[in-house]
């Protein structure tokens, strides 16, 4: 009540003011409010840099993988390294494949499962990564304007408690207390608005890369069973 | 991660500073200096009804008009003032009061006593002097008097002193001259004929632009008080004993005040008599409209309403108010200058409860 007759006597309206006028509870939501619109920038420029780079890499992998290069090869430069992406699925079935020559396996069914399994674990890992953090988005987009209200509607209650105590419904006792409030709705509706528009980007782009990835991975998986056919054939040709 | 964090935080934090120093110190409102218009909120009323006052006292709660200084008289009257009788014109502080009856004929003629307003006179007799040039048919037509006149003006007295001299000629005139209007002709043709010149030369002029003032005061509104020659300038014979306040002429379009219309329907109350045993009488009410006369005599039969209740009691009800009303006419203390109008006394609606006072 002190700071609304404060601010009735300076007519101080500035941001900083009306934040320091504020009661506990409002600068409470309201700095909760700034640091979920900072998290939300954060992960906005860490998806955009994440999803460019994941997009690169497919590219690139694609560019190498259909340039008619041996697969023996392309494994052999790519599991030294962390990989992402197409490149990590590729490096997983590559693996189970080795592993499972390496020990003389017989089955054809059962190699072929192990492939598959093996590279949907990655592409679940894959698309887990890409989809990660996304959720927060979602929960700041749908709350931070409730928090923001939730501000606003204490805010409001504070400053009509000014009024009764000060007696007076003058616009200059009035107004301060009442923008302070709307402040936190202000800060909420900053935060949601990119947060909603983030998520519904990014859920989008993830959605793009996880089907390509899954193409690849399924595409990958027909090459490898032609190959498994292959050879399971090549042994018995070469040995009749 | 944490590249990304510290980018969005450096972001707002440049952002916030912005919004600092640009929406800091928003731009006030530039209100233009108007001046602020007074406003009065009138009621209707205070332009359709006025009580009586003075117009130029300031305003109080209730109107009267400026104190007079004699006693009350019992004789109803409407204009304030000292006077016996009852005159429009307003009271002025230097009256003298009179005596004499009110009358609008002008028949001061007819009476030889001496005019209180010389200077009237002299005009009268400066304006026929102009028309009468020729005298001569017209002193001819009446002889006798100019035979009596021509020994006294001759010394050529001042006009003052005409006057007494010819005031018993006045007195003895009557016998041969019975009409009242040839008699100052009488006196006039005579005096032009004697001095026509000097009477054109002291005064014309002068008394011209007298006249020209006395004609300037004419009122045509108030031309029964100029023409009544008694003492006007004091006013009505109404008394008042109350400091002056705000208020008009005359009292106009007031209707009874609460406390008339309680003593009014105290008179009607104290007559009533209701049959006791009646059942539902709390529940009855009872609207009376009376038409009066000025002197509080009921005209006409008085319609009785009487709403709620049961039938029986309703009709007993309203015979009980009527015989009430019939035997409390003439209703008294009925102020006579609310008589008039849409809202006076003329008409009387009165709303009776009668478990108030009938049980």
């Amino acid at each position: 009540m002190e700071q609304v007759g404060l601010a009735a006597a300076t007519n101080d309206v500035s941001l900083w003011s009306l934040f320091m006028q504020a009661g506990l509870v409002v600068k409470l939501v309201m700095l909760g409010l700034i640091a979920a619109s900072v998290w939300t920038w954060a992960i906005v420029v860490d998806k955009t840099l994440n999803y460019g780079r994941v997009r690169r890499q497919l590219d690139g992998f694609e560019q190498v993988f259909w340039s008619g290069q041996s697969l023996e090869e392309l494994y052999r430069t790519l599991s030294d390294r962390q990989t992402a992406g197409m490149g990590a699925i590729f490096v997983s079935a590559m693996r189970e494949w080795k592993k499972s020559f390496e020990r003389g396996a017989r089955s054809p069914i059962g190699l072929q499962m192990r492939i598959d399994r093996a590279m949907d674990v990655t592409l679940a890992r894959e698309s887990e990564s890409l989809e990660a953090r996304l959720g927060s988005l979602a929960t700041i987009g749908s709350a931070a304007p409730f928090i923001g209200l939730f501000g606003t509607v204490v805010g409001i209650m504070t400053s009509f408690q000014a009024i009764a105590g000060s007696k007076s419904t003058n616009l200059a006792v009035v107004a301060p207390g009442i923008a302070e409030a709307l402040l936190a709705t202000a800060i909420g509706l900053l935060a949601a608005i990119p947060a909603v528009i983030a998520y519904n980007k990014f859920s989008a782009d993830a959605g793009k890369l996880s089907a390509r990835m899954e193409a690849f991975a399924d595409e990958f998986s027909a090459i490898l069973s032609r190959q498994i056919d292959e050879k399971l054939q090549n042994p018995r040709q070469a040995a009749q | 991660m944490k590249g990304s964090l510290a980018t969005s935080g450096l972001l707002h934090a440049l952002v916030l500073t912005w919004a600092m120093v640009s929406l800091g110190s928003p731009a006030d409102f530039q209100v233009a200096d108007v001046e602020a218009l007074p406003v009065d909120i009138v009621p209707y009323s205070e332009m359709t009804q006025v009580q009586q006052g003075d117009k130029k006292a300031p305003k109080k709660e209730t109107s009267s008009p400026v104190p007079t200084k004699r006693p009350e008289t019992n004789q109803p009257a409407e204009n304030v003032g000292d006077n016996d009788t009852d005159l429009k014109t307003p009271p002025t502080p230097n009256a003298k009061p009179s005596k004499s009856e009110a009358t609008a004929s002008p028949e001061k003629n007819d009476k030889p006593e001496p005019t209180p307003d010389p200077v009237e006179q002299e005009i009268k007799k400066v304006e026929e002097t102009k028309p009468a040039s020729e005298p001569a048919t017209e002193v001819a037509a009446l002889p006798e008097a100019k035979q009596e006149v021509k020994p006294e003006t001759k010394p050529e007295p001042a006009p003052a002193e005409e006057k007494p001299a010819e005031n018993p000629e006045a007195e003895a005139l009557p016998e041969k001259v019975p009409t009242p209007a040839a008699k100052p002709k009488v006196e006039k043709p005579a005096q032009s004929a004697k001095t026509p010149d000097r009477k054109n030369e002291q005064t014309p002029k002068e008394q011209k632009k007298q006249a020209s003032t006395e004609e300037s005061k004419f009122n045509a509104d108030e031309i029964a008080a100029l023409l009544n020659r008694q003492d006007p300038s004091a006013g009505g014979a109404k008394r008042s004993t109350q400091e002056a306040a705000l208020g008009g002429k005359k009292t106009i379009g007031v209707g009874l005040s609460a406390n008339e219309i309680d003593g009014v329907k105290g008179q009607i109350q104290g007559n009533w008599s209701l049959i006791a045993g009646l059942t539902g009488v709390e529940e009855v009410r009872v609207t009376v409209r009376v038409q009066l006369d000025p002197s509080g005599n009921i005209v006409g039969t008085p319609e009785v309403t009487a709403t709620g209740g049961p039938e029986g009691t309703r009709r007993a009800v309203e015979s009980s108010t009527l015989r009430a009303i019939r035997r409390s006419a003439p209703l008294q203390n009925l102020p006579p200058e609310k008589y008039d109008g849409e809202k006076g006394w003329n008409t009387l609606v009165l709303n009776f409860d009668p478990s108030e006072f009938a049980l």
